[in-house]
């Protein structure tokens, strides 16, 4: 530690820190402009100039100059406030003073020093900017001509994003901030520079106009796309969610989003969303009101309750905690079905089942924080930043700021690749199983394995064939081995997801194995993180909703539908016709089903077949929890008031529980303590004890090899192997009714190698036919670097021309790609 | 006894012959001060309106009775989409005139502004760009 003097005060801080960050402890403010917490240091804006005793005769900035012991410093006396001064006026000299029609007033770091440093007049004279402006872009808008020059834009997209869209070009007055040969912009759309600027020379198009940030009123919630559990802060006015707005003590991400978390909140204020329960008379869903609709709902599941065997219920990962555990009562117990599941049956496997068997809980045994203490990850698929961009993030952050090796077992290459030092190696797609095996087989034969229960049995299932299988080569598999095994910290990253059906319970397993076989369970930093799709993935797994007493899967509902086992299907919020394998068994079964309710916020495609249709409401309508990747339980606040009629999953699910004889569930909070009692690990939790912060869930983990048989797709002559997975800008079906993705993504495509689309006469944007044994479908062709020669990659978001049309559930599809 | 009775007439003589304070409204109109905050009015430059919709006037008005929209014109420069001003609520205190970052808005003589319907009393856009 190294004491110091901030203006009168003692302060105690680590070797490492700036004069910024000491008189951040010690509460003092010192003003800045290009400096940010996440950032490297720069030194650029000069506004956090001050004085050391020990170095009088210049002002020196605070952000840039690392404390030495026994330092005098001032950072308030008539010389620096005269210096802060010079520097605003110079940036003012340029900056046009359009302060009423720029959106960033009120949250502008350059309004408000200007305010309090009282620079009410300017000693030069020049000519403003003349930049033009960039409104092409559908989520960022840039007026060059507000830009000050901090290059935190810059810095931050090279920094954690790792993207590099930014950059300073020009010199002297005529430097300004570039992108690509200074054309529009184009990049990921992740937002992170916008959040960041200090004055409005970046703006959220979507949010353009909108309201002053002021008026906005600022309410803390959670992300509800993915299992990230990302913390968000909605700008709310009038009952309406008009943006995001940024909070750099936000989560461990720092206030960090991707794209669908800050341009996709649209869909809570779209005008498609369903305000009046809907009911089918005569073949038309017309509406109704909610006593008619839940009457219908009550009376068949009543009926149900004799047969509870013809009764099955649906639910999406996306609800809170507490609706879950009323969803589970409801059906489980009141009307006491087991075919109770989630997220297409294999979706929560590699939890449910993969860490059950491995680990005996239904978690990951590490947590987010354990990646950047990671000395090497494993990343299974690079689409884990798709997936999970803001864990994306983390890797990136990492790898660039700890060292941290990264190495990248995956179908196809990707941007994770492309980190400094990354490996990727890209074995034959489906192969993971195999691949996993393969590792685990050269870690036993370097003599790398430490015991384990269950060692003998893995060391007798494993094959020689495993390795032949991923088509990689055996030096290549002992390298990745022994880099896993000896690091002393290693992780292994493996997301999942309705797009990626081979991330089952036997990955989750294969991973594990290699996790426990080299010893790496229980560590700080290590382990296997095994990360859920949805928002609240890891809450559904905690909750059990999911068969457990021998009911059917939601595979095996959509069968017994089709065959008319099951007569009553309540799904909430999911939408199989779109996310579930195999489109037209999906459709057939949901026309089958004598009676199909469905609790969604819109008239989505499974929406459109029910015969009750409730409207309920989005995560910003509600508050409750969510259990987020790495098990942290998070509080989700309620931000507006639910729109027209729609009522929260909660107070549906808690009514009709009643309706049927179970309790009535009146709060929310109520339910959380009992969750709290029932739930292991969320023993003494409450949602006050949430906090901001949210709380780790702890797991004891009682480690086990398991032997797993690789079933590796073997490739078939003349044909492409499908895979499926997410887009960056897109998670489930969700957010094709946020406004900022769909600019950005608006279609599902096919992705193509240079060499397969060259040999097909393929251009980017052409169309072509995909056919498999299933059906076919029409997309637009991508043509690029990362998928290999003779793979197909397709995302599985869209409801037209939707992938499932041509998979069945199988991790590679074999399909023939034609004009 | 009888002085303060003299008093008294002698200040209403006084009065018969001085000019009368009241006036015979409608018929004789008053002359209102220069400085007399009226009906709002919106000002107009270039054959549209001043206003650039910052929202500073429904910020600072202490009675809430101005409501704003923005909107993205075609040069995508911001307009007032909306402009409402809630007259029945309006306590003519001239904050927004005095907010006004661009000279958009000022305060007529314009004091007869009783009404027969509530709703002639929130006066818009068009009706607020009509005053002279």
């Amino acid at each position: 530690m190294v004491n110091l003097t901030i203006d009168e005060k003692q302060v105690s801080v680590g070797k490492d820190a700036t004069i910024y960050d000491a008189a951040k402890a010690a509460g003092v403010k010192i003003p800045i402009l290009c400096h940010d917490k996440k950032l490297h240091p720069f030194g650029g804006c000069r506004m956090c100039l001050v004085e050391v005793e020990q170095m009088k005769g210049r002002l020196i900035p605070a952000c840039t100059t690392p404390v030495t012991e026994g330092m005098i410093v001032r950072t308030v006396t008539d010389e620096i406030v005269k210096a802060r001064k010079l520097v605003l006026e110079l940036l003012l000299l340029k900056h046009p003073i359009d302060c009423p029609v720029c959106d960033a007033a009120g949250d502008c770091d350059l309004q408000n020093l200007t305010y309090e440093y009282k620079v009410n007049t300017n000693r030069f004279v020049d000519e403003k900017f003349n930049h033009a402006i960039d409104y092409d872009n559908p989520l960022i808008e840039r007026d060059m001509n507000r830009c000050i020059h901090c290059g935190k834009c810059a810095r931050i997209c090279d920094e954690i994003v790792s993207y590099g869209a930014y950059t300073f070009i020009n010199r002297g007055i005529e430097a300004k901030m570039g992108t690509e040969f200074d054309g529009p912009l184009n990049c990921e759309f992740c937002g992170s520079c916008v959040s960041v600027c200090p004055v409005g020379a970046l703006n959220s198009r979507p949010f353009k106009f909108k309201a002053r940030w002021w008026a906005l009123n600022k309410v803390k919630s959670v992300c509800s796309y993915c299992g990230t559990g990302c913390q968000l802060t909605l700008g709310v006015k009038d009952n309406k969610v008009l943006t995001t707005v940024y909070d750099e003590n936000q989560g461990f991400h720092n206030g960090q989003l991707c794209t669908r978390g800050r341009f996709g909140y649209q869909f809570v204020n779209s005008d498609r969303r369903l305000t009046t329960p809907l009911v089918r008379k005569n073949g038309q869903l017309v509406e109704a009101t909610w006593e008619e609709a839940l009457k219908l709902v009550t009376d068949k599941l009543a009926a149900a309750k004799s047969a509870p065997a013809s009764a099955a219920a649906l639910t999406t990962a996306r609800l809170t905690n507490e609706e879950l555990f009323v969803f589970g009562k409801l059906f489980k117990e009141t009307v006491g079905t087991d075919n109770v599941d989630h997220s297409a049956g294999y979706a929560h496997e590699a939890l449910t089942k993969g860490a059950k068997a491995s680990f005996g809980i239904t978690a990951s045994p590490s947590e987010i924080a354990d990646i950047q203490k990671a000395e090497q990850l494993l990343v299974v698929k690079s689409d884990a930043y798709e997936t999970h961009p803001v864990i994306g993030f983390e890797i990136n952050l990492g790898v660039k700021r700890k060292g941290v090796k990264l190495q990248i077992v995956s179908d196809k290459k990707g941007k994770l690749g492309k980190l400094p030092g990354a490996k990727t190696a890209v074995h034959a797609p489906g192969a993971e199983v195999a691949l996993f095996n393969a590792l685990c087989a050269s870690v036993i034969e370097q003599g790398l394995a430490v015991d384990a229960p269950g060692l003998a049995e893995l060391k007798g299932s494993l094959s020689a064939a495993d390795a032949q299988a991923t088509g990689l080569s055996a030096e290549e598999i002992a390298a990745i081995a022994k880099e896993f095994a000896t690091a002393e910290k290693a992780l292994i990253i493996l997301p999942i997801g309705q797009g990626y059906p081979g991330h089952d319970a036997n990955l989750a397993q294969a991973a594990a194995n290699l996790a426990i076989l080299t010893g790496k369970i229980g560590k700080e930093g290590a382990g296997l993180l095994i990360m859920g799709e949805k928002n609240n993935s890891q809450g559904a797994a905690d909750l059990g909703i999911y068969p457990q007493k021998g009911g059917l899967t939601a595979q095996q509902i959509i069968d017994g539908a089709a065959s008319g086992s099951i007569k009553t299907l309540y799904i909430a919020g999911e939408n199989p016709v779109v996310s579930y394998p195999n489109r037209a068994k999906v459709e057939k079964a949901l026309d089958a089903v004598d009676f199909l309710v469905v609790a969604d916020l819109f008239l989505t495609e499974t929406a459109a077949k029910a015969d009750v249709v409730l409207p309920v409401v989005s995560f910003a309508e509600k508050s409750g929890t969510f259990t987020s990747l790495g098990r942290r339980v998070q509080n989700v606040r309620q931000a507006i008031k639910p729109l027209g009629l729609a009522k929260s999953d909660f107070e549906v699910l808690s009514t009709l529980n009643s309706a049927l004889g179970g309790a009535r569930y009146a709060k929310q909070g109520d339910v959380f303590a009992e969750i709290a009692s029932s739930v292991a690990g969320y023993a003494g939790l409450t949602q006050a004890k949430l906090t901001d912060q949210g709380v780790v869930v702890p797991v004891t983990v009682s480690a086990k090899l398991t032997a797993v048989a690789a079933k590796t797709p073997a490739a078939q002559a003349g044909k492409f192997a499908l895979v499926t997975g997410s887009a960056l800008y897109h998670n489930g079906t969700m957010s094709r009714f946020g406004e900022g993705p769909m600019y950005v993504c608006p279609d599902g495509y096919a992705e193509l190698s240079t060499d397969d689309a060259a040999a097909l006469k393929v251009a980017e944007g052409d169309t072509v036919k995909l056919t498999s044994a299933t059906g076919s479908v029409s997309l637009k062709a991508k043509v690029g670097k990362r998928v290999p020669k003779g793979v197909v990659f397709a995302p599985y978001h869209f409801g037209e021309a939707s992938i499932n049309s041509i998979t069945d559930g199988a991790a590679v599809t074999f399909v023939t790609v034609g004009k | 006894m009888i002085m303060p009775l003299i008093n008294g007439l002698k200040i209403t003589l006084k009065h018969m012959f001085s000019k009368p304070v009241t006036l015979q409204y409608p018929t004789e109109r008053p002359d209102v001060a220069p400085g007399f905050r009226g009906l709002h009015a919106l000002n107009v430059s270039h054959d549209r309106a001043k206003c650039v919709a910052c929202y500073l006037c429904p910020t600072v008005c202490p009675a809430k009775c101005i409501t704003v929209e923005a909107g993205e014109d075609a040069n995508h420069d911001k307009y007032a989409a909306v402009y409402e001003i809630d007259m029945l609520r309006c306590i003519f205190c001239g904050y927004c005139v005095e907010a006004c970052p661009v000279d958009a808005i000022r305060m007529t003589q314009t004091f007869e502004l009783a009404s027969y319907k509530r709703a002639d009393f929130t006066y818009n856009k068009e009706r607020l760009l009509e005053k002279k």
